[in-house]
């Protein structure tokens, strides 16, 4: 259980960092004037006629999953290739803890930071949104929070996982802006890419349905298709939800979005802990 | 039981060779010096204790446990003062001491330990804002939570004024008077000369030379150099020197008289012997080989690392030789 004495240290430490607070105060003035937007002028923003709290949930979870992926980055690429480039890690390594109490503990101090700032974001921007409604739809908003707690933890272990593997903060910083690049900003290209060459360097007049998981892997995009599984109603009502595959098959269901956050939860971790338990520091 | 036991313990980085067939036993109650030059690999020996890094070959046992297997029984008994760390720059003195009580689960008094290596009164500020000693002081009281079994301190004079390195040895010696052994790491011999019952002094990784210092002392009196300013001296004289029974060399250089003592030997029986020739002693200078000679010759190549008649047990007279292994890296 030594983990814990790690994570609260971790914990007290990252919370300091003036970068997370620039970004909070960033997001909490974003989501603020979107959730306005919204409610103010549902038919130019949102394009529906009706603003409602799930509309709300779906309007801001794009906004969401950049802060929550950016900020991972920023709160956690150093988190233990940092630590390792100081000699931080020498005071933590002394103590008895194992390497794997050092991972598990950093994890758990990183969410609690990313968490905590999380919080007060959602709480001001979607408190502001449903008093501006006029409506408080409290199962909507508890499993918005839920699906966006998970997501924050699965972007916080990839980003202490990359940063696990190396003991140099500029190979860290490259891991971490590295995959967002891939995943988040360039991967639409992918499954295009792999139909083209698939298809004999031509493009079909539709993407063949095996695309859709494919399409599914970035994190961001597991997350959202999660909160459609979550909130199927409201997807369905809702603009900027409709990421349903459109067609039947048992990987085309919106649980999908789970696996994947699953897969990208699991694997980081297994990769990063192996490779930090057999580092040479 | 051994505090710490390295049998034949050796380190490759790539090609580079930090430790190379290190077999070493420190006693449970002594305060033992570690002593060599910068990349040497003492850095790389402590850091194998700890396990922050495996060894290619050999093992280490620290207080009868594996070093790599049960690294965590290790750390549970032992206090770390690391080379080239880092404080949470964040946090504060009081949080690092706080932090140190959570991870080994101990009680401990941190205010009397912070005062004792005096960050008392800086315990609420950050760390980040400490000079190097305060820093040094405060990672040495992290290493005093929980009465460890045995410290190991890592160039624990850096960064610290003559009066801090002081406080650290009066420190260090009440720790070994509770019963603490002290394994400690040090490229200056002044400093283990002062508080060491036995050093080590490693070069390129491999082991040169361990004993006590009163060992190595009489290992250094066997170069003692007495110079003497003479008048009427002739060939004669100087012949009836040289064969006198303490005298392993004697020659002249104008009215210099240069004699060198084998052990033991009788500095004023030979000014006696001088006198008694027919010559006149002037005046006369000692030049006595220091423990800093010592390590100098055991440490610099191309210099041949032959102690003479020592009792000092000079593991291998090739570790001296610059060919033997090319280069031992940084001190990681």
């Amino acid at each position: 259980m030594s983990w814990t004495a790690v994570a609260k240290k971790d914990f007290r430490d990252a919370v300091q960092s003036r970068a997370l607070w620039a970004l909070l105060a960033v997001f909490v003035v974003l989501s603020v004037v979107l959730s306005y937007s919204y409610a103010e002028f549902p038919t130019l923003v949102g394009g529906t006629e009706q603003a409602t709290v799930g509309g709300l949930v779906f309007f801001t979870s794009g906004i969401v999953s950049l802060f929550v992926s950016l900020t991972a980055i920023v709160v956690c690429y150093k988190a233990i290739a940092g630590e390792r480039e100081l000699g931080s890690i020498k005071l933590m390594l002394a103590l008895p803890h194992s390497r794997l109490d050092v991972f598990v503990g950093k994890l758990v101090g990183r969410t609690g930071v990313l968490s905590l700032a999380l919080a007060v974001g959602l709480v001001v921007g979607l408190g502001v949104g449903s008093a501006l409604l006029g409506s408080f739809e409290p199962v909507p908003l508890v499993l918005f929070l839920f699906v966006t707690l998970l997501f924050a933890v699965v972007y916080v272990t990839i980003v202490v996982s990359i940063s696990a593997t190396t003991g140099s903060t500029s190979r860290a910083t490259t891991g971490a802006l590295g995959f967002f690049l891939l995943f988040e900003l360039l991967w639409d290209v992918v499954p295009l890419g792999v139909v083209y060459v698939a298809n004999g360097l031509s493009l079909p007049a539709q993407m063949p349905d095996w695309t859709f998981p494919l399409m599914q892997l970035p994190p961001s995009s597991a997350y959202v298709l999660s909160l459609n599984a979550l909130l199927p109603d409201l997807a369905d009502a809702a603009p900027g939800g409709a990421t349903a595959a459109g067609f039947d098959a048992f990987y085309a269901r919106p649980e999908l979005g789970f696996v994947v956050l699953a897969f990208w939860l699991v694997v980081p971790l297994a990769v990063g802990s192996y490779r930090f338990a057999n580092a040479d520091l | 039981m051994a505090a710490i036991e390295l049998d034949g313990l050796t380190k490759h980085y790539g090609d580079v060779v930090a430790v190379d067939g290190l077999d070493l036993t420190v006693e449970e109650g002594e305060i033992f010096g570690f002593l060599g030059p910068n990349g040497a690999g003492k850095s790389t020996t402590i850091d194998i204790l700890l396990d922050f890094v495996r060894p290619t070959g050999g093992s280490a046992a620290v207080l009868g446990h594996d070093a790599q297997r049960e690294s965590m029984a290790v750390r549970r008994r032992i206090g770390v003062l690391p080379d080239a760390y880092h404080v949470y720059d964040r946090l504060t003195g009081r949080q690092h001491m706080e932090f140190v009580v959570d991870s080994k689960d101990v009680e401990a008094d941190v205010e009397a330990i912070l005062e004792r290596v005096r960050v008392l009164e800086a315990a609420d500020r950050k760390a980040g804002g400490y000079s190097k000693g305060m820093r040094q002081r405060l990672v040495l009281a992290m290493a005093l939570v929980g009465d460890p079994d045995l410290l190991i301190l890592d160039e624990p004079s850096t960064g610290l004024d003559p009066n801090g390195a002081r406080q650290m040895r009066d420190i260090i010696r009440a720790e070994n008077d509770r019963g603490t052994t002290v394994f400690f790491s040090s490229h200056i011999m002044e400093q283990v000369e002062a508080i060491c019952d036995r050093v080590a002094i490693i070069n390129r990784g491999r082991l040169v030379a361990v004993d006590s210092i009163e060992g190595l002392r009489d290992a250094t009196e066997t170069t003692t150099t007495l110079t003497v300013t003479v008048s009427g001296v002739d060939d004669d004289v100087v012949a009836t020197i040289r064969a006198h029974e303490d005298v392993t060399s004697a020659s002249l250089a104008g009215d210099q008289l240069a004699v060198t003592l084998g052990p033991d030997g009788s500095k004023f029986g030979v000014l006696q012997a001088i006198d008694a020739a027919g010559a006149t002693v002037e005046d006369f200078s000692l030049d006595e080989s220091s423990l800093e000679d010592l390590f100098v010759e055991y440490t610099t190549p191309g210099q041949a690392a032959e102690p003479g008649e020592s009792q000092t047990q000079a593991v291998d007279p090739t570790a001296a030789d610059p060919t033997a292994t090319d280069s031992t890296g940084g001190d990681r």
